[in-house]
């Protein structure tokens, strides 16, 4: 009998294969030159603003305040803050070219991370929080061994020649970033989880007509149909939550990944988030394998793609810093942009003059208001319309989730008709009552329920069976006696038509 | 080599334990509240949003009754779509220093008072008018609610300051039941801040005590 050795499994060789496999920093190269450029670009829309959002003379709101610790960090003159804010800019450029990156990132992650936590209101977001863990994690990382001006210079300066053999160090970095990305959404799933009316529907519905984020009008047409945000949060929810247990399998991380990536564009298309989907996104690079890697450039080679153009940028850089005198070290020249970056930036915001105090006219005034327009807004004690009450009141035949699934104003014998009214939330206990009326305005059915402070929505299920006669009617909602809304519906075929009931057993 | 290896062990160790804190924390609801470096690691992205939509209005009034937009006249920054940096301020944290900021960098006569205005609308509203009459095929019929939220000085501190209008909701909600009204007007809240009958062990001291120097009834 032949006797196969047997390996042992140990918890620890594999948690060690797991973080320190060496490999080529590929993935984590790719986050490098992706999420800086993605996080700057709202940092960039906000250098005009950098004395009003982060200086002394503007009004910056910390993080730490909202949660009641106070000022801890120091806010500076706009004169400081701008030059701070044009040294992150630079060193993040830096790093997406990989040009002295580990200073690079050092210093523009705490500044971003700086800048972040002094506008708690209109800058820092959990799309901040995301990048300033992941430029962390770059700061340590290795990632400036491959595709980086420092690879270039440095093969440059040992006078090795180009290798199809790249430099191999331990993958951890690329884990962490993955595995930010399991705690992020399952994280998210909790939340969802502990949501009230997150599962039918309202929440994402209320969202979705919101106007606080960029324009979404897929996402106003999606709000209109109820089953689908439901059916969307379930499927969100399942996928957050299983994300972590199929990131790493061999065919479960295209699906997860897969998912992932249309998730983001749906938040895209239907939130009306910009940066978010795009930060996560490029954090998805960090997924790529070594394997992963060679396999697309085998496939990218089949068709001919000139990708040596990819590579032009960072050697031209690498050619422009190689003409310094000899005596002067690179990381002299970084400083030396750095330093001319903050003169420019604090130059630059002198010239903005964004309140406008050294202009000729002098300060700008203020806009007055008419005074029947101000006391309308200051003694406005209009109580809540009756029907502001009210989301929406439609009528249909089917329920899923206990939301009507559809819109119908046609009947037939032996249809049921499920009206349902959606109610907006904070609202006291209501007595609603649903009403039809036939074409002569006379009531034919009237019907009422409480609908208590915690309830969302109602439903009122009729079935007319042989009852009515055929013909056109309005399903009537009324609050408080006060006519609502109204959906008219027509009732047509024959009642003969109707199955006969079964005789009722009794005993 | 070792030493690098150790120190990545350590950064990954510490850097995981934190990512797991954050997540049971938020699970249990423990250990969050007042903890800045908690929104570091907890991923709370979708904690609710509510049916109606508000706008904040600041109204500045002079000495001779006329009243003023305190609004940035070189303006407003949109930090994330069309909406101005303001009103993403959900805790009114930054409204005094907004009052104290516009009024200090613009020319106006001497303001009295801020009034700080909410303004209120429910989000179906917010609908284009195509989807209006295809979701609601009735006429859009618009209110705004205004609600005075607080009345602050030129300098932005808050003179007066009211409970926000949804909180009003929610209490005039509550409140809408008789029986509960009575309930609070029967009970008496008693707080006593004048001794402590557990910490002194009062007990043993009124009977110590009550011969020379104790408490005199009448």
């Amino acid at each position: 009998m032949n006797s196969k050795p047997t390996q042992r499994f140990s918890p620890f060789g594999a948690i060690r294969e797991f973080f320190f496999a060496e490999q080529a920093p590929y993935g984590i190269a790719l986050v490098r030159m992706f999420l800086p450029a993605v996080a700057l670009a709202p940092m960039i829309r906000r250098f005009g603003r950098v004395r009003e959002l982060f200086s002394t003379d503007g009004t910056p709101q910390q993080l730490f305040e909202l949660f009641g610790q106070g000022h801890p960090l120091p806010v500076l003159p706009p004169s400081f803050a701008v030059a701070l804010y044009g040294i992150m800019i630079f060193a993040l450029i830096c790093g997406i070219f990989g040009f002295r990156t580990r200073l690079a990132f050092l210093v523009g992650a705490p500044l971003y991370a700086y800048f972040n936590l002094l506008d708690a209101v209109g800058t820092n977001t959990k799309y901040s929080v995301i990048a300033a863990h992941v430029l962390l994690i770059l700061a340590v990382s290795e990632c400036h061994l491959v595709w980086s001006v420092d690879a270039v210079l440095a093969r440059w300066k040992n006078g090795r020649p180009a290798t199809a053999i790249p430099p191999r160090v331990p993958v951890w970095p690329a884990r962490l970033i993955q595995m930010l990305f399991c705690f992020v959404y399952f994280g998210a799933a909790i939340t969802k989880i502990q949501t009230q009316a997150f599962f039918s529907g309202e929440q994402l519905r209320y969202w979705m007509f919101s106007d606080w984020n960029y324009e979404n009008p897929v996402g106003e047409f999606m709000a209109t149909s109820t089953p689908l945000l439901l059916i969307s949060g379930y499927i969100t929810v399942v996928w957050e939550i299983s994300f972590p247990f199929l990131a790493w399998r061999p065919v479960g991380r295209f699906f997860a990944l897969g998912v992932g990536v249309l998730f983001h564009v749906m938040t895209w298309i239907s939130l009306g988030l910009w940066i978010f989907p795009l930060i996560c996104t490029s954090c998805y690079l960090a997924f790529l394998m070594e394997r992963d890697i060679v396999a697309i450039r085998r496939f990218v080679h089949r068709l001919r793609v000139p990708t040596s153009l990819l590579g032009m940028p960072r050697f031209a850089i690498a050619r422009a810093i190689e003409m310094r005198p000899t005596a002067m070290p690179a990381v002299m020249v970084w400083l030396v942009l750095a330093t001319l970056a903050a003169i420019g930036a604090a130059e630059a915001d002198y010239r903005i003059d964004l309140y406008g105090m050294r202009s000729a006219d002098g300060m700008m005034p203020l806009k007055t208001i008419p005074r029947d327009v101000a006391i309308a807004m200051i003694n406005n004690a209009r109580p809540l319309r009756e029907k502001d009450k009210f989301f929406s009141f439609d009528i249909g035949s089917r329920l899923i989730g206990g939301q009507l699934a559809n819109r119908l104003s046609e009947y037939g014998y032996g249809d049921a008709i499920v009206a349902q009214c959606n109610i907006n939330p904070p609202h006291e206990d209501l007595w609603v009552e649903c009403a039809i009326e036939d074409s002569d305005k006379r009531i034919i059915d009237s019907s009422g329920q409480f609908v208590t402070r915690d309830a969302l929505w109602a439903n009122f299920t009729y079935r007319p069976g042989s009852m009515l006669a055929h013909g056109d009617y309005w399903m009537i909602l009324k609050s408080s006696g006060k006519e609502i809304s109204r959906r008219p519906f027509k009732l047509s075929g024959d009642p003969a038509s109707l199955p006969s009931m079964a005789p009722m057993l009794t005993n | 080599m070792r030493l690098k290896r150790w120190a990545s062990v350590l950064f990954v160790t510490c850097y995981l334990l934190s990512l797991s804190w954050g997540v049971a924390a938020h699970a249990l609801k423990v250990g969050i509240a007042g903890n800045t470096l908690s929104y570091f690691v907890v991923w709370d992205m979708f904690c609710g949003w509510q049916a109606y939509d508000n706008r904040t209005h600041l109204v500045g009034e002079d000495a001779q009754g006329n009243y003023y937009e305190i609004r940035e006249p070189w303006g407003a920054f949109k930090p994330f779509g069309n909406v101005d940096r303001m009103n993403y301020d959900a805790t009114n944290h930054l409204v005094p220093r907004h009052i104290e900021h516009v009024l200090s960098h613009t020319s106006h006569p001497e303001i009295n008072r801020v009034y700080v205005v909410q303004e209120i609308w429910p989000k179906q509203f917010n609908v284009p008018a195509h989807l209006w009459n295809y979701n609601f095929r009735e006429p859009m019929e618009k209110v705004s609610y205004f609600h005075l939220r607080a009345i602050c000085s030129e300098n932005g501190s808050t003179i007066e300051s009211y409970p926000d209008w949804y909180n009003k909701q929610t209490l005039m909600a509550v409140a809408d039941n008789p029986r509960l009204q009575q309930a609070a007007r029967e009970a008496t809240p008693y707080y006593n801040t004048f001794f402590n009958p557990a910490a002194n062990n009062i007990q043993n001291r009124f009977q110590a005590t009550s011969d020379s120097d104790g408490l005199n009834t009448n």
